[in-house]
């Protein structure tokens, strides 16, 4: 603890530097919170990697450790084929297609309010925001409402004489859906980065005679590559894994990986070890993914080459 | 002259960002309006102003239990997170200590892993050491999720506040504690107000990881997803979406404006 006595000696920022080693309050501090991720969110996942390899069972008799269902799961099945890994590309193009669409919507939407001058940036940044921060389920409930076989979007299309579409229950359900609940949260890291971008680097452009689009091309995209990879991260981790939106506005048509795993540790005829493959091999997919992106994440390598 | 924008293509933008609000806005717009329908279907042509569904879901005792649950949840499961995160955030700012990369990283980590995932893995471990599931068990996994978004809220507030001046208190005699009550804390306050309020709205609304680990708990999302399977149900569902949309509309708008007015008050002073 602080006595009188060492008051003076040093250089105030290495003194308490130095001094704050010895007690709980230094890195110390971290003690709680990193035990808590440990023990409630590292653990967990090595249990369902215990679980894949039958180390733990929900069958009682004993069980040898085995890597059987990773086999399966890579191998398939020899009448139905490789169901998982199908599912998985499926749901790994849905989610590419939802993320580049979105990217596409998004980057107009931010290059406006950063570089358009307008006076009221924020006011319009919360408008586009707000939506994203009121509850997930119920813009999906919204969208399960309009798109109903009998809801607003078909009884107005009858009620002028036009044929009803089958929207709910699609694929493409599934990707609207998607796009709408993602599409303002992508916004946000694209216009950050274009928000940092040097203005004096256009007008030196400008003045050396260059078009607004080759400064496009030059400056302002390869600037803002970090905010579009983040914002490509932002949606396409969630959608990957996404269970909800397609169990409510689906059907059998959006039927997704994420169900899929979902489904594996239901209550109809769980099979907790092959849940948990898949489960894994999301994950890994994931990390691997979000390590390679992260490079692209670093605004200053971006700026120096 | 604007460098990055020709007139006519600012012109085009704004129509675009207009149609894009448009496209956002629009749904929950319909959604307000069959709260007021009166008629068991959300279909056109509208039958009649009713407040109906409204009184009906405020004299749904399920539906009442599943939103206090909810906020129970919540209230705990951001208070544990605003703790942790002010801990790890002090911690990561305050100190330079071998090891803090990964240790950051391993706390942000639950930003990127898919909740389906995350669902069932605290699921297993649950099973394993023979927790009960409930409210407990949802409390633990939302304080993992939301201690991240807290996190990204503090750090950068701690890093705007000038160290020397939790020195000179130190300095002075004054105890870590002491130090951080008086000094530290008031000025991180509107950023753990701002946590608090995000770790808060994300555990209410949470129903993924809630649907693996509730037990026979029924919270607000559980309830919805539930509900949304019987349509006879749906309009009173339609209007308590529109409360709850409004409400957090709201919230989100004074949560801004007050971090603004707070920012501005400390640039000042």
């Amino acid at each position: 603890m602080a006595t009188g006595s060492e008051v003076g000696a040093g250089t105030p920022r290495q003194e308490a530097v130095s001094r704050s080693r010895p007690d709980l309050t230094g890195p110390g501090l971290l003690g709680v919170p990193v035990a808590w991720l440990v023990v409630f969110f590292l653990v967990p996942i090595g249990i369902v990697a215990a679980y894949s390899l039958d180390a733990l069972s929900i069958l009682p008799e004993p069980h040898p450790v085995t890597l059987q269902a990773w086999r399966d799961f890579f191998a398939g099945d020899p009448f139905l084929g490789h169901i998982y890994l199908n599912l998985f590309w499926k749901s790994v193009k849905m989610s590419l297609i939802v993320s580049a669409i979105i990217v596409a919507l998004a980057y107009p939407l931010a290059y406006y309010l950063a570089l358009s001058g307008t006076k009221r940036k924020y006011v319009l940044l919360l408008l586009l925001i707000a939506p994203f921060l009121t509850s997930y389920l119920l813009r999906v409930l919204a969208w399960k409402v309009l798109m109903g076989d009998e809801g607003p979007i078909n009884s107005f299309l009858s009620s002028i004489g036009l044929e009803p579409l089958s929207l709910i229950y699609t694929q493409f359900a599934v990707l609207l859906v998607l796009g709408y609940v993602w599409l303002p949260f992508v916004a946000l890291p694209i216009f950050v980065s274009l928000e940092s971008l040097d203005r004096r680097l256009l007008e030196a452009a400008s003045d050396l005679g260059a078009s607004r689009w080759q400064a496009f091309f030059r400056i302002t995209l390869p600037l803002s590559a970090p905010g579009v990879a983040a914002g490509f991260l932002f949606v396409f981790i969630p959608t990957l894994g996404e269970f909800i939106t397609p169990s409510l506005v689906g059907g059998t048509d959006g039927y997704m990986y994420g169900n899929q795993i979902v489904d594996l540790f239901g209550t109809g005829f769980p099979d907790w070890r092959t849940g948990s493959v898949l489960a894994l091999f999301l994950l890994g997919v994931v990390g691997l993914l979000t390590i390679v992106l992260s490079r692209f994440l670093q605004p200053r390598q971006v700026a120096t080459d | 002259m604007n460098v990055a924008l020709s007139r006519s293509a600012a012109w085009l933008l704004r129509t675009f960002f207009a149609l894009v609000v448009v496209f956002l806005y629009a749904p929950i717009v319909v959604l307000l309006i069959f709260s007021f329908n009166d008629s068991d279907l959300p279909t056109f042509p509208l039958s009649g102003f009713t407040l109906h569904w409204y009184h009906e879901f405020l004299t749904n005792p399920d539906l009442q239990n599943a939103l206090k649950t909810s906020a129970e949840i919540a209230a705990l499961s951001s208070l544990g997170a605003v703790v942790l995160g002010i801990l790890a955030s002090m911690a990561l700012v305050r100190y330079r200590f071998r090891g803090s990369g990964p240790v950051s990283a391993l706390l942000l980590s639950p930003l990127v892993i898919p909740f389906v995932v995350f669902g069932i893995s605290l699921l297993l471990l649950f099973h394993a050491i023979g927790l009960h599931l409930g409210i407990r068990t949802v409390v633990i996994g939302h304080i993992v999720i939301t201690l991240p978004y807290t996190m990204l809220v503090l750090i950068p507030r701690l890093q705007q506040i000038d160290a020397s001046l939790e020195e000179a208190a130190y300095d002075l005699g004054a105890s870590r504690l002491r130090t951080f009550r008086s000094i530290t804390l008031p000025l991180i306050l509107p950023a753990i107000v701002c946590a608090y309020l995000i770790a808060f709205t994300t555990s209410f609304d949470e129903y993924a990881i809630a649907s693996f680990v509730k037990g026979e708990t029924v919270t607000f999302p559980v309830y919805l997803y539930a509900a949304l399977r019987f349509p006879s149900q749906l309009p009173q569902v339609i209007a308590v979406a529109v409360v709850v949309i409004a409400v957090s509309l709201v919230v989100v708008i004074a949560a801004e404006v007050g971090r603004r007015v707070a920012e501005r008050r400390l640039e000042v002073s």
